[in-house]
């Protein structure tokens, strides 16, 4: 067998061992600062990465490295409390791995969070974005022989965040009085955080935000036909970097992203309890 | 020897044992042909063709991709004897890009003085139409540069020119024969994507704010591994699907699609490329 799919298949195997017969139904990648989902899972099963044969162990800040599985609202979900990131010095195979574990286990859906940059003059720290669509500057995790049983070779991205996904959204935001805005995430690789000339670049190219991860994971769900509703917190905007003064910091940005939680959580979670 | 150097040189040793019988005759490959997907039937036009499958050329990968045979095709196409490459080595396969431009590197050891190549594209700009053929006349590349590493001086300089990396002469020629012919031919700048999934909506819309014109997971690294060693180029792309602002709820891109749409426009592009080689 192909290496990739073995190294899939061990993990999935023995994940699948560890959750005791559950079958979570949704998947959630809880992004930079975002963990407070992770408490609201009830009766939750908590496996770290490092008990899974073949994981890395992911290392950013604000990241745990766990999978948590319970439920959330009356759906059994499998949340991954800490992503892998590229930035890391991991190969895409690594990356996109904890995705397609959560597949191989029956996922219906996948949820991604993530902590962004605002390229979008409009947008202000703590804004959350609804991404409709993302343009990808890091290396495709599909390239190499494609793995068929998991997908075709050249899969369909015109529509890769689901549109009904996008319009519950919309509707449980408008009902919870939480304010959204709705853009194109750009991937790129990090780690430094992007100059000001960059981030002008990503606007020219009809960049809304701009973020170091979930795009790989994203193609990886399409691949498999699995649906992607992705949301980001704005964590720092354009404008500021123009500053004299301005300097990108890490710890302020997992500041931003933990006070949007509590908003982006109740999103999530009536999406999830919707299904 | 620089082991990538070594490769090239066994390769094309391989094939220059494989056409000795036509060296014998003074028949020498002196154009070279890359058949995008979809675009075989210009290879069975090709007289008295000797098949080498890239199978049996050492240091060759296979080619998997759909609508693509991984084959040499020599023979003579419009009074001169070609070499055609019936199927190519995508990035998008998992290969290194030394292995991507091997067999370019291959058809200009064996001697070629032109290159053609040809590709199947998605249409960025909102005027081009499934089926139209299109002359690139410029390219943007966003895939890993092929000539990374150290430089092979005896192929090319270090920093070779990309100034007019489609020759000016060669897409004149393509305009007359095509005025000729009756074909209508776009004109436009190819973007080189690594895929293998397709773009998205926003993607099309950056590659159109940045200038192109059509968008393709191939080409580019073969151009310029041949301006790298002086070789003149003429490309062309099939469009295969055309750019949305908005597109339907029932819209999808699919693989089997382009390969269809591509063997349509086949028949105007054997010709024009047929006719442009016999002018030469």
């Amino acid at each position: 067998m192909n290496d990739q799919l073995s190294l899939i298949r061990a993990a999935a195997d023995c994940l699948s061992l560890q959750l005791k017969g559950r079958k979570p139904v949704a998947g959630i990648v809880l992004g930079s600062g975002l963990g407070k989902l992770a408490d609201q899972i009830e009766d939750p099963l908590v496996i770290p990465y490092g008990q899974i044969p073949g994981f890395p162990v992911s290392t950013a800040i604000g990241h745990k490295g766990n999978y948590i599985c319970g439920n959330l609202g009356d759906k059994c979900v499998i949340a991954m409390q800490g992503r892998i990131h590229y930035y890391e010095g991991y190969g895409m195979d690594l990356v996109v791995l904890p995705i397609r574990v959560m597949i191989s286990l029956g996922i219906q859906c996948l949820f991604v969070s993530n902590a962004a940059g605002g390229t979008n003059l409009a947008y202000h720290v703590g804004d959350l974005m609804i991404i409709k669509d993302h343009i990808n500057l890091l290396p495709n995790p599909l390239i190499g022989p494609n793995l068929d049983v998991l997908g075709p070779r050249f899969p369909d991205m015109t529509r890769a965040y689901d549109p009904a996904l996008i319009r519950k959204a919309e509707k449980i935001a408008r009902k919870e009085r939480i304010a959204v805005q709705k853009g194109v995430y750009v991937a790129v690789s990090g780690p430094c955080y992007e100059t000001p000339a960059e981030y002008k670049f990503f606007r020219l190219i009809g960049g809304d935000a701009v973020g170091m991860s979930t795009v790989p994971e994203v193609i990886v769900a399409r691949h498999a036909g699995v649906p992607v509703f992705g949301m980001s917190v704005i964590t720092d905007v354009a404008h500021a970097t123009e500053d004299d003064d301005y300097v990108t910091d890490g710890n302020v940005i997992v500041a931003a992203a933990n006070a949007a939680a509590d908003r982006m959580t109740v999103i999530f979670r009536r999406l999830v309890e919707g299904l | 020897m620089d082991a990538r150097i070594e490769k090239i040189h066994v390769a094309a040793e391989f094939v220059n044992k494989a056409i000795s019988p036509l060296l014998l005759k003074g028949r020498k490959p002196e154009i070279g042909i890359v058949l995008g997907s979809g675009l075989g039937r210009l290879a069975d036009q090709i007289e008295d063709p000797l098949v080498i499958p890239y199978g049996k050329i050492p240091g060759f990968p296979v080619s998997t991709a759909i609508g693509h045979k991984g084959n040499f095709i020599i023979g003579n196409l419009g009074g001169k004897c070609v070499i055609a490459m019936q199927g190519r080595i995508h990035y998008y396969e998992g290969y290194g890009m030394d292995l991507v431009v091997l067999p370019i590197r291959v058809m200009m050891t064996v001697g070629i003085k032109k290159l053609f190549v040809s590709n199947a594209a998605g249409g960025v700009n909102f005027a081009f139409h499934v089926g139209d053929l299109m002359i690139i006349k410029d390219h943007i590349n966003l895939m890993p540069n092929p000539l990374i590493g150290p430089n092979m001086d005896h192929l090319g300089p270090r920093f070779p020119d990309m100034t007019r990396a489609y020759d000016r002469s060669l897409i004149n020629l393509a305009r007359k024969v095509a005025a000729d012919q009756g074909i209508t031919l776009q004109e436009g700048v190819y973007v080189g994507g690594t895929g293998p999934s397709y773009e998205t909506p926003a993607e099309y819309k950056y590659f159109r704010l940045i200038g192109g014109d059509a968008v393709g997971m191939s080409t580019v690294p073969e151009v310029i591994a041949a301006r790298h060693a002086g070789v003149p180029v003429f490309g062309i792309s099939v469009i295969t699907n055309e750019a949305h602002d908005d597109y339907a709820e029932d819209y999808v891109n699919d693989g089997d699609d382009v390969v269809v749409a591509a063997d349509a426009a086949a028949v105007k592009m054997t010709a024009l490329i047929r006719e442009m080689i016999e002018r030469l």
